[in-house]
């Protein structure tokens, strides 16, 4: 039952990242990413996690989606040109090597998923992990701030 | 039944239809769409690999959640950035800002 809802949640997640990367439209990219992001969350509820598909589905199928939308707008740019033909040659061989590098992934036969409750990451991320909390909430705000002063429009 | 493997190479893949973005595409604003799509597979293996070993202070749930949070720092101030380029060029394309070009 979790093996047939891991190869569909796994093709409709490759089948539009695939299309993500490949179509022209920007809109239609950025949708497609929207979904693909929706379905990496139902991947992270299979594993046992679910305060990680919560996240994944508040900031990556859902606010960043809306971010790229807005900039997609905002810079006009509603098509993407088609790519050069050593730029495919470059991509394909990339992707293949990294294919390589996967090789040994299917070694790992470890079938038993140990179920995480959000109760106890969250208590973990307080005690164990205090420091880069704390040093991921700056530089949140950082980003925060930084964006805010790039984007601005100078006066005069 | 599900393994490890799969998720790994699930991951994997994910990885390089990202790398073939990052690569192929010519507006910057897709291109760092696809290093979402990087980054996403990352978060993804390690939250695979903490689900199915004996997790340890959860560290591989925690290194996804902050692999997140740095993505979206990085989509926002690379946006800005491209704000900027659309300003001063007119337009987001590779094309646009090539002055460096030898």
């Amino acid at each position: 039952m979790s093996l047939t809802a891991f190869y569909a949640l796994a093709a409709f997640t490759l089948v539009f990242a695939v299309f993500a990367v490949t179509t022209a439209n920007m809109v239609r990219a950025a949708f497609s990413l929207a979904i693909t992001f929706f379905l990496i969350a139902g991947l992270y509820l299979l594993l046992g996690s679910p305060a990680l598909a919560a996240i994944q589905f508040m900031v990556n199928a859902s606010a960043i989606p809306i971010m790229t939308l807005f900039i997609i707008m905002m810079t006009r740019s509603r098509s993407s040109g088609a790519p050069r033909t050593w730029q495919i040659a470059a991509g394909l061989l990339a992707a293949a090597a990294a294919l390589v590098f996967f090789k040994g992934a299917v070694g790992h036969h470890d079938g038993q998923i140990n179920p995480v409750s959000p109760e106890l990451l969250g208590s973990n991320l307080l005690q164990a992990a205090l420091l880069p909390f704390e040093v991921a909430s700056v530089l949140l705000l950082l980003a925060m701030v930084g964006a805010i002063a790039l984007a601005r429009r100078r006066s005069g | 039944m599900v393994t490890l493997g799969h998720f790994l190479l699930f991951s994997g893949l994910l990885m390089a239809v990202g790398l073939y973005g990052v690569l192929t595409r010519r507006n910057l604003i897709a291109v760092l769409m696809s290093v979402e799509i990087l980054l996403n597979a990352a978060a993804l293996a390690f939250a695979s690999a903490a689900a199915f070993r004996e997790p340890h202070l959860f560290a591989g749930q925690i290194f996804a959640l902050f692999i997140i949070v740095v993505a979206a720092a990085e989509l926002s101030i690379g946006f800005a950035i491209l704000l900027n380029v659309y300003r001063t060029h007119g337009a987001v394309t590779d094309d646009a800002i090539s002055e460096m070009r030898g």
